[in-house]
Parts: structure tokens; C-alpha cells; sequence
């Protein structure tokens, strides 16, 4: 509905209507200490931040400026007053941008590549919401703060190439979409090394009804938008079923791959609703405590 | 012939035949293979075989491609639907066409006579030759052309205009009769008027003898012609006449603007038949003085009425120029009391005052010369108003206490020395009012209210024929308006002062219509400039329409304009002097006209047909092959989609594209922003490039680091924050610049400081830090007479320390003091007083090195510690930082909650 309505709108506003419907998203932060910033998580220990976190007695060497002299007063010691000190959680973001991403089988349903990016920005959205920090693999520094949906979305349509970062902290939480279509040893190969790094994610297969069923009849050629050969098939009402056959082989060595390397697998079609797809990553990525 | 449908290549035809041919080719075709773009095409391949689908073109394209072969047929053999019954014969053709004045009314039905023969002669293939009557633009006498192809003769005709002078037939004649050579058949198109005695019957005569002769006419009295106007008092007396034979109708005169408003509009009823008819236009002077041009509206007798319906309204028409002079200037425009304040607003509606001294006054040609209570010195400036007045302008004088002292020799009347003082303290008189205005004054049928009185006077020697000199009198029977003729002007004495020290007369609408009454009657500025030429400025063309003027036109002595005949040496239009205040005065081709007379009517033997309501013809080929161009095109498309290219949008666009030319040129470039616009689609903090390249990384992390701060703890959305130049960067869109000053920093240069001061000018902060205060002092030596440097040309109001509660320190956090990397060290910002941009200080400068305090590095950490250190100092110049961005965002919006107690309270009352 978010999406019918408000067709005509850039893009990073129509993922923040997508994405006004859930509650903030606050990443369970676990194992977050190589990518520590302030946020809103506390760190149960003291450190910068705005919330109090005890009075604390004081010791030779500390600054006498820090002494906080209201408590003081109440005994005869003096405290130091310290506050929590507050972090945040990065995710880091990909969107498949092969030539394959931008084709819809019917001009009524937007592209993979436009329901992926949607679906990037609306998480980002949520995430940033919540306090986390957002990032593009490959894709420079993170962002955080309400103003940085815009700047992702620049970046967004900036990014390009296969899913590799050497400046990725290890452990950090990542989402990728795309319709991981190509042969499964070359998806292995590409994935292999983000798993091996410590990362932990999702994937989001995406892929267009059409692609499913094959709805086409007659004497037609198939032409893939990589460049690679097309295929002539002379009546494609026969070759259905085989073809359906041979999909779901794909899905299940897909399904296989994903989880033989600590990827949770989504699937969503661009004919259902964005919000869905949101909601299951949504559920993926918040701790069991704020569902 | 008439509504037929007729083939120009009729033997094309015969192609049609071939149909069937196409037909059975078509049929046999096989259609291509769709095509589908599909990413997961690899799964398709190495599929096994099967059965092939039946290849058949459908009906329906067939049917499309045959009619669309069809209509190219058709329209290449060439359809005419209402074609023309040519002249008969296969001799030559002369087109003789009256382009003079007359002519432009219904110049279009012209131009289609002539253009529907044109097309006639070159379906026949006869050869064409033109002959306009009129002297051409260039001065030119009318000479025919040479023998053309008609498709030739059919520019040249289309380049002919209607000429705003007359027609001169018997030099056509001249050419026609030492050109003419063989026998040739001719049309004439004339406008069916006499000119200057030539009725057309001698040039008629010669065609007719030459070959077979057409004369095609225009309705009887479709030309009319707007005579000068005769300006009375408040009115325009409007004069028309017309050809006869016209019928009852009526025709609009519009009163115009130089800047094409419409002020007024008459009406003048026509009679049938009747050859004249006149009205008025009622329109106040003000008004009046402002139209230039009184135009003709077209009707459906006379669609255009071209240059004779246009007359323009030089300065006899319009104000006249008044020059004011007093005994003393700078005071005599005081409010109430000033010696010109009450002429001036009462004059200033309807005329045009001038001001100045005596000479500059009388250097330019005036109407009317008023002296308010001003004697003249013997010698040059006696002689010098005395010959204005004697070339016919007019002196009007008010009296006062200095004429009242002494006379001089322009006066109406001579005066007896000293006022008259009526109702004083010492006097026994009351103050006089005044008698009715006598018959023959100018001031006749005015009515003086009895409230206006006169307490003073110069009184006139009792001189005979005292009485008949007087316009105005007091009740007692002295004067109180003379006047007297003298050479060809005239001088009027108020016996009164101009403003109210002697009489209530300047408080009176009385005063104001005298005035104008007597500026009403003076000569205008017309008629002395002699032999000076007068060069044309702006010339109407045929239609009556003000245009540059022609090459050929030349300057006009000005005392001969006003018998000059509009001709190609001199047009109609505006002629003077250019510039600035010079004269313009108008040639009107309607003030020489004469009474409009008939022509000859058409010879014996010569066919007479009559212009306009011919239906013209209509050459169908262009749109069958237009039609036949566009069901290709959709055939185009329709293959295009059944080989599924999926490019049915963009294949339309582009299909369109080359239908309608132009329309790829609006898809162009402009939809995209510009670079340039990206900076103001979103808030940035900047900082000034210095050239140190630690230095601008370390402003530039400071930057991404506060803004960040700022993202996650206001309302305020940043962007990433940029790196500026002053002078070459636009610095417009940017609230806030960072400029660290470094030691060796150089002097902005001459833009930069421009720059510099528009930004500041224009509410945009400065932040100077020179990063060697308080807990840094002896860090970075020299940067205090870096930032002298710096900051020498700078617009910098006067500086004061930060107060205790200034907006900076409460505009987000309460904050005690501004720590950046080190802490302790004074902030200096403007001083309150300045109000200018509200108090908001434009420059902040202080030395605590605020962007290491604030700087983040790449993995989120901040790399440089504080001094003398602890969380909390890092902390605190964070808030400062977000103070410092919400101050340069809102400025003193967060001050206002000093009345918040002052607001509460009264709202408690």
C-alpha cells in the first residue's frame, strides 16, 4: 500500500514508508567489541555516554574537577560520578548489481534490483531508527543519525561488484540480497570467504514470479542481460515442467550452500508486498527480548 | 470542378495493381522468433526438441501493411480536392498586384488570389512573372520580374508586403511598356481605389491589350482611412472615411499606450453606402496625455486596417511642458508654505513640470513658463523670456511680496508699487471674495466657491481697457487675473501669491482647474524648429504596425513635415531627435490622403472575378502519405512487440520521437541536477582548506565527527561535511565554517575576502580556531598574528569576550564553559550592540582546538586525546559542538526564552 501510494517518490522515501510500520529494529549486540561506536546500547561498564552509571569513590590521581560534590556531601567520602558507557551495532549491507538484477517479467512489478534496493533502504531505515550504524560492503565508512538514509541511498546506487570488503570488522552483522541465480561452486566461492571472516547475515534471494513459472508460449529465445549465449527454445510449452525441475534444484543447493556456511536464507518474490520480506528480516536480525 | 476530387499524376494509379502481389508475399513470410530477455536462461539450454509452432503472419497485420501500401499509392499520384480552373491558354502569366496601403485590409484574400493562380500556372506549367505597383522599400520604382517556374514566383510573391504609401500605377505602367515582350496573359489584383487622379484605367487598357486579362477586386469599401484626430478641450473629435459602396456597420477606434494598453475605445456608426463618418473619444487629461496611437479595429468589412487606420499622437496631442521657477529654490517646495508646492501637485497630473534655473529652463522648448513671485533682472534674462514669449510661449506669473516691491517690463499690466492689504489688523476692509468670472475669460462657466477669499494683492494702474484685459476679478472689481497678448504668446499675471500667504485661492479645486485652463491654452511645442532634419526613429509598415525603419528612409526638415507625403523616403512613423528628451513629432499617412474615389471598372473583354471566399484548394497527397508514415510506424511497433524486444515503452518514445521532431530535443539534458545544485540539497557543515594536509584532516574528521554527534542527538539531519575555498567555491549554501589558522597562513586573497564578507554579510558563521588557548597555550606559536592576518580585510564587527549567558552557551546543552582539546582560554564573539542579523555573531574565534577534540577516525575511535583530559572534556566539547550548529542554524531563537518569565507572568495576570 506504502509502496502504491507513494510510487512518484524517491526512492529513500518510499523505504521510510516501508518501513514506518515496524518498530525500531535494535540489533541484538553481541561480540560487538571490534566495532564499538556510541549508540544506544549500554556497555554495562563506565565510559562516555549520557545515562548515570554509579557513583564511584575517589582515588589518588583522579581530576578533582570530576568529584561530584552533592553526593560527597551526603557522607564523608568523596565520589566521582560515571556515566555508562554506549555503543553501537554495524551492519553491513549488499546489493547484487549484475545486469540479471534489473529485469521484472511484468511491467506491473518492479525490477529485482528496485524491490532490492527498497528493501536495503527500508531496513536501513529501521536500523538507523534504532541507533545502529549502517554501512555498504565496499562501500566506505559507516552512517548513522536520521540523515544518513539519503547518503546510503547515494551510495547505494554508487555501489557495484561482488560482495567483498577488507575493511569489514570481523564478526559484523551483514545482509545481502540478490537473486543468486549464477552456478552454485561460483556462489560458494564468493561467499566462502565473507563467512570465513567471522561474519554472520542473511541472504535474500529475490526473484520474479515469472522466473518461477515461465509463463511464455510459442517460438521463443531466451536471452540472458549478462551477455552470455541465448537460448532458442521452439515451443516453450513443453519444456515447462523441466525447467521448473530445475529450479528447484537450485533453490535446495542454494538452501544447502547457506547453511553449510552460517547464512540464514530468505526468499521473497517481488510480486508479494515489500513489508513482508521486511517483517522476516525484521524477526531475523532483533534479539529474542524485543520481538 | 468545384468540390471535385482530381489526381495531379493520375497514371500512378495503375501501381495499385501490384496489391495482390504484395499480399501473397507478406503471406509467405514466417514470422522471427519472439524475443524474451530472461536471467535464468542458462536453465533453458540444452533442453530436448520438440514440435515446432505453426509460423503464420495474422490477418489484421496484413491488412495494415496493404492499406498503409495502398494509401502510398494514392498519395504519391497526387489528389486535389477543389482544384483551380486555371487561366485557359498555355501563354505566359504577369501577376500585377496593388500593394500600396489599400491593399493591406484584406491583404491574406489577396495573397490567396494570386497564390490560387500561382498553383493553377504551375500545374499547367505556364511560366509566371510578378509586377507590384507600389515604389518598393528601397525607393525602387515598380519594375515586373523576369519569367519564373511558378513554384519560383510563389516565394517572391509570398515575400511581397503591403506598402503604407500609395501605389504608383502609371511608373508600373512605364516598366510594363518598355518590358513587355510577346503575348502573355495577365491577372491584376487591385484594391479598387484611385490614386493621386490615376484611376488604374490606362494600365488596365495596356494588359488587356497584351493578351487575355482577369482583374480580381476586394469587397467596395473595404478601405478606410482614421483621419488625424482634432483635440478639443476634453475630448478627441474622430474622423473616418472609407471607399464607397460599403454597407451599414460600424467601426472601433481604440485609444492606445506606447506600451500597447488600451486607455479608451469609440464607436463610429456607418451608414451604407455613406463614405464619412465621425464620433468622439471622451477621455480625461490625464489620461489623454499618455495615449500615442489611435487605432482602427479590424471588423469583418476590414480585417486589417493597416497604416491608414493608425494614427500616432505627437506632442500636439499631448502634455505640455511646464517649467516652474521661483525666487528661491530650496525653499520653495517646503509643505503648505513652499512658493511652488501648490503648483506643483496641481499641474504635476496633467502636464510635465520642469525645474531648474531660468536658462536651463528656456534651453529646452517649453509650453508654459510660471514664475511665482519672481522678478526678472534687466538685460540677458529679460531678453531672453521675452523672446519665449514672442515665439509663442506662454508666461504666467504670480505676484508677492518681491514683484509687489518692483516691477519689471513683463507684466500684463503695469502694477502700482506695494500690496493692497485687505481685513489686517489695521484695515477696515473684509477679504474679498471673488465676482463671478466675466464671458470671453477662459475661466468662464467655472463657478468660484464662496468660501475663497483673497486677504492680499498688487493692485494694477487704472489703465483703459483695464477691464478687457482682466479674466478674473474681485468682487470690489479689481483684477485679480490679467493678461495680455504680446507677439505670438501671451502673459497671465495672478495678482496673488502661488501659495496660500495671500489668499485661500491655492487651497480651492478652483485653483486647479484655472491653472489647467490657462496651460490648456497655451500653443504647445510645435512648429520652431526650421530646416533641422528630423531623422525617422520609428516607421509603421503596412499593417500599421511601429517597426524599425526601412533603409531607405531619410530625416525630414521639421518645418516641411507637416507637408511631406508618406513615401519610401519617408514613411509614416515617429521622426525626431533620438535620445533623451527629445521632440517627436509623427508623419500620419491618413492627414494626406485624399477623398477615397473608385478605380476604372474593368475593360470590355477582361473577366472580373472578386477576391476572398474562393475555397481553397486542397493537395491531399501530403496527408495520405503522412497516414500511410504512421501505420508503418505502428506496424514498426507492432513487430517490434511480437519479437518481444520488451522495449514496448522505449520504442514508442522513440517512434514519437521521430514523428514529432522536437520532441527529442525537450527529453534533453536539464532533467538531470546539476552538480552545482547538490550542495543545497542537503545541510553541511565546511571548513576552509588551508593547505596543510594534517590540518584539513584533521578539521575534516572533526567535522564527520560532530555532525555524527549532532545526527544522533538533534533534530538536525548532516550531511558529510565538505572542504571549501573562499573565492572559488560558493560558500551560499554552507551555516557554518570551520577555518583553522595556522602560523604560516597566508592572506586571502582579493575574492576570497569578497567572499568571505557576502557569506558573514549574509548570517553565515565563521569558527576561527587557533588552536593555541588556555591548557595549549605555546602549541601553535604565531597563530594569533596568523589570524591579524587573516582576518585584516574581513568585515569583523567589534569583538567581545563571551558572555555568561550568551546564546552559545545555552542554545542546546547548559554549558559552563567551551572546552574543545584544551580548555581554559577565552572565546571571543561579536559584541552584543552590533543588531545587525540579530545579534548573531558571525565570527566565533577561540583557541581550543575544537575538531581533534571532536575528530573520529575510520574505525570510530577519537584518535587525539584532550587535555588535561577525561570523558568529561570530550563531552562537554561535543556540546559545545552541537551548541555551535544549532546557534549557526536557529541564531538567537533559543535567547527568546529570556521572556519566558515576562510571557508567564502576564498570562498569570
Amino acid at each position: 500500500m506504502a509502496e502504491r501510494v507513494a510510487a512518484g517518490a524517491p526512492l529513500s522515501l518510499r523505504a521510510e514508508l516501508a518501513a514506518a510500520r515496524l518498530p525500531p529494529l535494535v540489533v541484538a549486540a553481541e561480540r560487538v567489541a571490534a566495532t564499538v561506536m556510541q549508540g544506544v546500547h549500554g556497555r554495562r561498564r563506565s565510559g562516555q555516554g549520557d545515562a548515570f552509571w554509579q557513583f564511584r569513590p575517589y582515588l589518588p590521581g583522579d581530576d578533582a574537577g570530576r568529584v561530584d560534590w552533592r553526593q560527597s556531601a551526603k557522607s564523608d567520602r568523596l565520589y566521582l560520578r560515571e556515566t555508562e558507557w554506549e555503543s553501537a551495532q554495524t551492519v553491513a549491507l549488499w546489493r547484487d548489481s549484475s545486469a540479471g538484477m534489473d529485469w521484472s517479467g511484468d511491467r506491473t512489478r518492479p525490477t529485482k534490483r528496485e524491490r532490492a534496493d527498497l528493501l536495503l533502504l527500508a531496513l536501513s531505515a529501521l536500523l538507523l531508527r534504532g541507533g545502529e550504524r549502517v554501512r555498504l560492503l565496499g562501500g566506505g565508512r559507516g552512517l548513522s543519525g536520521r540523515g544518513a538514509l539519503p547518503e546510503l541511498a547515494l551510495r547505494l546506487e554508487a555501489q557495484s561488484g561482488p560482495p567483498a570488503d577488507e575493511t569489514l570488522p570481523r564478526h559484523a552483522r551483514m545482509v545481502l540480497f540478490g537473486d543468486f541465480l549464477a552456478p552454485l561452486p561460483a556462489l560458494r566461492e564468493r561467499l566462502a570467504p565473507l563467512a570465513a571472516s567471522g561474519a554472520r547475515g542473511t541472504l535474500v534471494a529475490l526473484h520474479d514470479p515469472a522466473e518461477e513459472t515461465l509463463p511464455y508460449g510459442g517460438r521463443v529465445r531466451f536471452e540472458p542481460l549478462d551477455g552470455t549465449e541465448p537460448a532458442l527454445v521452439p515451443r516453450v510449452e513443453g519444456i515447462r515442467a523441466l525447467y521448473e525441475e530445475r529450479m528447484a534444484a537450485h533453490r535446495a543447493g542454494l538452501a544447502a550452500l547457506a547453511a553449510s556456511l552460517g547464512f540464514r536464507l530468505l526468499s521473497h518474490g517481488t510480486d508479494h508486498p515489500p513489508e513482508v520480506a521486511l517483517m522476516a528480516l525484521w524477526q531475523a536480525l532483533a534479539p529474542a527480548g524485543t520481538r | 470542378m468545384m468540390g471535385a476530387l482530381s489526381f495531379a499524376a493520375p497514371w500512378l494509379l495503375v501501381a495499385l495493381a501490384a496489391l495482390p502481389a504484395l499480399y501473397w508475399l507478406l503471406r509467405v513470410t514466417p514470422p522471427t522468433p519472439r524475443r524474451q530477455s530472461f536471467p535464468p536462461a542458462r536453465f533453458l539450454r540444452d533442453l530436448p526438441a520438440v514440435e515446432e509452432t505453426p509460423a503464420r503472419t495474422p490477418w489484421w497485420l496484413l491488412l495494415l501493411r496493404l492499406v498503409a501500401a495502398a494509401l502510398i499509392v494514392l498519395g504519391l499520384a497526387r489528389p486535389i480536392w477543389n482544384a483551380q480552373q486555371g487561366e485557359a491558354g498555355e501563354a505566359p502569366l504577369l501577376v500585377v498586384v496593388d500593394d500600396g496601403w489599400a491593399s493591406a485590409s484584406d491583404w491574406p484574400d489577396r495573397m490567396a488570389a494570386a497564390g490560387a493562380a500561382l498553383d493553377a500556372a504551375s500545374r499547367a506549367g505556364r511560366r509566371v512573372a510578378l509586377l507590384p505597383t507600389s515604389p518598393a522599400a528601397t525607393g525602387e520604382a515598380p519594375h515586373p520580374t523576369g519569367w519564373m517556374p511558378a513554384e519560383e514566383a510563389r516565394a517572391r510573391l509570398a515575400a511581397l508586403r503591403p506598402h503604407p504609401w500609395a501605389p504608383d500605377r502609371a511608373a508600373a505602367l512605364a516598366a510594363l511598356r518598355s518590358w513587355r515582350n510577346g503575348a502573355f496573359a495577365s491577372l491584376y489584383v487591385t484594391d479598387g481605389l484611385a490614386h493621386g487622379g490615376d484611376d488604374g484605367s490606362a494600365l488596365m487598357a495596356a494588359l488587356a491589350e497584351a493578351g487575355s486579362l482577369q482583374v480580381a477586386r476586394g469587397a467596395p469599401g473595404a478601405a478606410r482611412v482614421l483621419a488625424p484626430p482634432r483635440a478639443e478641450a476634453d475630448r478627441l473629435v474622430l474622423a473616418l472615411r472609407r471607399a464607397p459602396g460599403g454597407p451599414a456597420g460600424e467601426a472601433g477606434v481604440l485609444a492606445m499606450t506606447p506600451d500597447g494598453r488600451t486607455l479608451g475605445r469609440a464607436v463610429l456608426p456607418l451608414a451604407a453606402g455613406a463614405t464619412e463618418a465621425e464620433g468622439a473619444l471622451e477621455l480625461p487629461v490625464e489620461i489623454r496625455n499618455s495615449v500615442t496611437q489611435m487605432v482602427l479595429e479590424g471588423d469583418a468589412q476590414t480585417p486589417l486596417p493597416g497604416a491608414a487606420g493608425t494614427v500616432l499622437l505627437d506632442e500636439r496631442f499631448r502634455r505640455r511642458p511646464v517649467g516652474l521657477l521661483a525666487a528661491q529654490e530650496e525653499a520653495a517646495d517646503a509643505p503648505l508654505t513652499g512658493a511652488l508646492y501648490y503648483l506643483d501637485r496641481a499641474l504635476s497630473p496633467t502636464a510635465e513640470i520642469r525645474r531648474g534655473t531660468l536658462d536651463q529652463l528656456l534651453s529646452r522648448r517649453l509650453a508654459v513658463l510660471v514664475l511665482a513671485d519672481r522678478p526678472l533682472a534687466e538685460g540677458a534674462e529679460t531678453e531672453a523670456v521675452t523672446r519665449f514669449v514672442e515665439g509663442g510661449g506662454l508666461l504666467l506669473r504670480f505676484a508677492g511680496p518681491r514683484l509687489a516691491e518692483r516691477g519689471d517690463s513683463l507684466l500684463p499690466v503695469p502694477l502700482r508699487a506695494g500690496e493692497r492689504a485687505l481685513g489686517s489688523a489695521l484695515s477696515w476692509e473684509r477679504p474679498q471674495t471673488l465676482a463671478p468670472f466675466p464671458e470671453g475669460s477662459p475661466f468662464a462657466g467655472l463657478t468660484p466657491p464662496a468660501e475663497v477669499t483673497v486677504s492680499t494683492q498688487v493692485l494694477a494702474e487704472p489703465i483703459p481697457r483695464l477691464a478687457e484685459r482682466s479674466w478674473a476679478r474681485l468682487a470690489d472689481g479689481t483684477p485679480l487675473v490679467t493678461f495680455e497678448n504680446r507677439g505670438q504668446g501671451r502673459i497671465v499675471l495672478f495678482h496673488v501669491t502661488a501659495n496660500a500667504d495671500w489668499s485661500d485661492l491655492p487651497l480651492s479645486g478652483l485653483y486647479i482647474d484655472m491653472l489647467r485652463r490657462v496651460v490648456a491654452l497655451s500653443s504647445g511645442v510645435v512648429g520652431n524648429e526650421g530646416e533641422a532634419p528630423l531623422a525617422p526613429i520609428e516607421t509603421l509598415d503596412g499593417f500599421g504596425r511601429l517597426g524599425a525603419p526601412p533603409p531607405a528612409a531619410g530625416p525630414i526638415p521639421a518645418a516641411r513635415l507637416d507637408a511631406t507625403v508618406p513615401a519610401p523616403r519617408n514613411p509614416p512613423g515617429w521622426y525626431g531627435t533620438a535620445g533623451e528628451g527629445g521632440e517627436r513629432r509623427a508623419l500620419n499617412l491618413s492627414a494626406h490622403l485624399p477623398e477615397l474615389r473608385p478605380a476604372a471598372s474593368t475593360p470590355s473583354g477582361a473577366r472580373e472575378t472578386r477576391i476572398g471566399g474562393v475555397p481553397a484548394e486542397r493537395d491531399l497527397g501530403p496527408w495520405l502519405l503522412a497516414a500511410a508514415l504512421l501505420l508503418l510506424a505502428a506496424d514498426l511497433l507492432l513487430s517490434l512487440q511480437s519479437r518481444g524486444l520488451g522495449l514496448r515503452a522505449r520504442a514508442a518514445a522513440v517512434a514519437l520521437a521521430l514523428l514529432l521532431p522536437g520532441f527529442a530535443a525537450a527529453q534533453g539534458p536539464g532533467s538531470t541536477p546539476s552538480p552545482d545544485g547538490a550542495p543545497a540539497l542537503a545541510t553541511r557543515l565546511a571548513y576552509v582548506v588551508t593547505g596543510d594536509r594534517q590540518a584539513d584532516e584533521v578539521s575534516r574528521q572533526g567535522l564527520v565527527g560532530l555532525s555524527e554527534y549532532v545526527n544522533r542527538r538533534t533534530a538536525a539531519g548532516l550531511a558529510e561535511p565538505v572542504a571549501l575555498r573562499p573565492g572559488q567555491d560558493d560558500l551560499s549554501f554552507y551555516p557554518l565554517l570551520l577555518w583553522v589558522v595556522l602560523p604560516d597562513a597566508a592572506e586571502p586573497g582579493a575574492e576570497a575576502v569578497a567572499a568571505l564578507n557576502t557569506f558573514m554579510r549574509n548570517g553565515g558563521i565563521i569558527l576561527f580556531d587557533t588552536r593555541n588557548e588556555g591548557s595549549g597555550e605555546g602549541v601553535s606559536l604565531g597563530a594569533d598574528a596568523a589570524l591579524r592576518r587573516l582576518t585584516r580585510n574581513l568585515q569583523v564587527p567589534p569583538l567581545a569576550p563571551l558572555p555568561e549567558d550568551h546564546v552559545l552557551k545555552r542554545a542546546f546543552y547548559l554549558l559552563p564553559d567551551l572546552p574543545g582539546r584544551y580548555a581554559g582560554g577565552p572565546v571571543w564573539v561579536a559584541r552584543d550592540t552590533d543588531r545587525a542579523n540579530d545579534s548573531v555573531s558571525p565570527v566565533i574565534i577561540g583557541g581550543h582546538d575544537w575538531a581533534s577534540a571532536w575528530a573520529v577516525d575510520a574505525r570510530g575511535n577519537n584518535p587525539y586525546a584532550v587535555m588535561p583530559g577525561g570523558t568529561r572534556q570530550r563531552t562537554l566539547a561535543y556540546r559545545f559542538g552541537v551548541n555551535l550548529v544549532i546557534y549557526a542554524l536557529t541564531g538567537n531563537y533559543k535567547g527568546d526564552q529570556v521572556h519566558v518569565p515576562a510571557i508567564l507572568e502576564r498570562l498569570g495576570n
